[in-house]
């Protein structure tokens, strides 16, 4: 793993006074977009769906429906711009519509299956099993070896903020199964890190 | 809070191909939330082909003008958009029209039930019948032709036909007066059939200033329907015994045939609504 030194210090939205030629933090283009300014969604776009893109993919087997969701979120974000009250990263926010927004598409068509509760097997070579070791403890390798649907259940709710309830939408199972299948993920955790 | 560890290029692309382990994909995006170095990482390995084409559809979204309450709840209702955009532009469907419809006839209303004999409130209930016939000849006329309608030079260009625009309209007119005036019935002294009397009347004065519209301009079409039934009414009235005698049996069926004739008239004459109404 690669540590990439900075150029410059990180800016954290919290710098204030910022030269004119300083790019923008993305609170002050939530507050452009807030007031009608296209351009700033513009810009809050290029930051952020590609990220979103990636993300929203490993959780939905269908391309044409993760492109629906990144438009629904973006539109989601203009409309609702003003409701962002400086809680926490705007990352954060996207994040948090565009799950549920991918979400709402998969209770209204629940076909496509989610990668991740697919067995896709990625197997892990030797190598990156030490390396996994080093950089996580031994946590990295559990994770790892959880069955598909344990690891689905986590990534829903631990990983991703949302609810059994939530969860259990998104993956097309019961919450009580989310419940168990969560309870069992613990288990199997602790018993490994014990 | 100042991050120091970063995703390199490798790891970046195994995650975006979907390669990456999931205890490793778990940790990255916990980072990126936080992180806009590696944001902007991932921006780098992203294919800008498919965001573009997306960002198209954002903006589209984002530009296309707010629609109003009743073409959402008419989009809502399973019709289709453009249909919705057309019914919504219509200015007999608009609330200030259809207020005018209530105010006359509670008018009526008002008049049949406020009169002390029992003459006074036939007569009330006579005026309503009147009115209630003739509200969907006035909104009809409005809802189609120059003068009245905002949309008229548009839906000239428009591909749709001008015929079926006008079709749609005057069904929905019709049946937002016709809602109207039932409600406004249920509140008529002594409830019978004169409840419904106005019904046929209603239709086959509609379905006639449409027919002459193909002669005609629409408001002159539907000036002389609306001259026509009051004179005759009102005249009928006099001369007759019965003051209703226009919305019985007779008068029932001499609005079938009117109906049927008005219908065949339209059929064969739409082209006339096709180049445009006459100015």
């Amino acid at each position: 793993m690669v540590v990439n030194r900075p150029r410059h210090a990180r800016r954290q939205g919290c710098e204030v006074g910022t030269r004119p030629d300083e790019p923008r933090t993305d609170e002050d283009l939530l507050g452009e977009v807030a007031a009608g300014d296209r351009g700033a969604l513009r810009q809050l776009y290029e930051r952020h769906a590609p990220w979103l893109v990636l993300r929203l993919s490993r959780r939905c087997a269908d391309p044409g429906l993760v492109e629906e969701v990144i438009q629904d979120t973006f539109v989601g974000v203009w409309k609702g711009a003003k409701r962002y009250r400086g809680q926490g990263e705007v990352a954060a926010w996207i994040w948090g519509i565009g799950i549920r927004r991918l979400i709402d598409r998969l209770r209204r068509h629940p076909a496509p299956i989610p990668v991740a509760a697919q067995s896709r097997e990625v197997m892990t070579s030797a190598e990156d099993q030490v390396l996994l070791g080093v950089e996580f403890g031994d946590l990295g390798a559990a994770l790892n070896r959880l069955s598909p649907e344990l690891r689905a259940v986590m990534q829903a709710t631990v990983l991703d903020g949302l609810t059994t309830k939530e969860a259990g939408r998104l993956l097309g199972i019961p919450q009580g199964t989310v419940k168990t299948r969560l309870m069992r993920a613990r288990a199997e955790l602790r018993e490994v890190l014990a | 809070m100042t991050t120091t560890w970063h995703a390199d290029t490798a790891l970046l692309t195994r995650y975006a191909s979907g390669e990456l382990d999931q205890a490793r994909a778990y940790s990255l995006e916990a980072h990126l939330l936080a992180c806009d170095t590696c944001r902007a990482g991932v921006a780098a390995v992203s294919d800008h082909a498919q965001l573009d084409r997306m960002w198209a559809e954002v903006a589209e979204a984002v530009d296309a003008p707010r629609t109003g309450v009743v073409e959402r709840g008419l989009v809502r209702l399973g019709v289709s958009d453009h249909v919705a955009r057309l019914l919504a532009a219509t200015p007999s469907l608009r609330l200030s029209w259809l207020g005018a419809e209530a105010l006359a006839l509670g008018f009526a209303v008002v008049a049949a039930n406020s009169a002390i004999t029992e003459r006074g409130r036939s007569l009330g209930t006579f005026l309503f019948l009147v009115v209630a016939a003739l509200l969907p000849v006035g909104g009809v006329a409005a809802a189609y032709g120059p003068g009245l309608d905002p949309t008229y030079e548009v839906s000239l260009a428009s591909p749709m036909r001008s015929f079926g625009l006008l079709m749609t309209r005057a069904a929905a007119v019709l049946g937002t007066s016709t809602v109207l005036a039932g409600v406004a019935a249920l509140s008529l002294p002594g409830m019978g059939w004169t409840t419904v009397a106005w019904l046929l009347p209603s239709l086959g004065l509609t379905l006639a200033s449409l027919a002459l519209a193909t002669r005609v301009r629409p408001l002159v079409a539907a000036g002389s329907v609306t001259f026509a039934w009051a004179a005759v009414s009102v005249i009928l009235a006099h001369a007759s015994h019965d003051r209703f005698e226009i919305f019985r049996g007779g008068g029932q069926a001499a609005f079938l045939v009117i109906i049927a004739l008005s219908t065949i008239v339209i059929a064969r004459r739409r082209e006339a609504f096709e180049q445009g109404v006459r100015e």
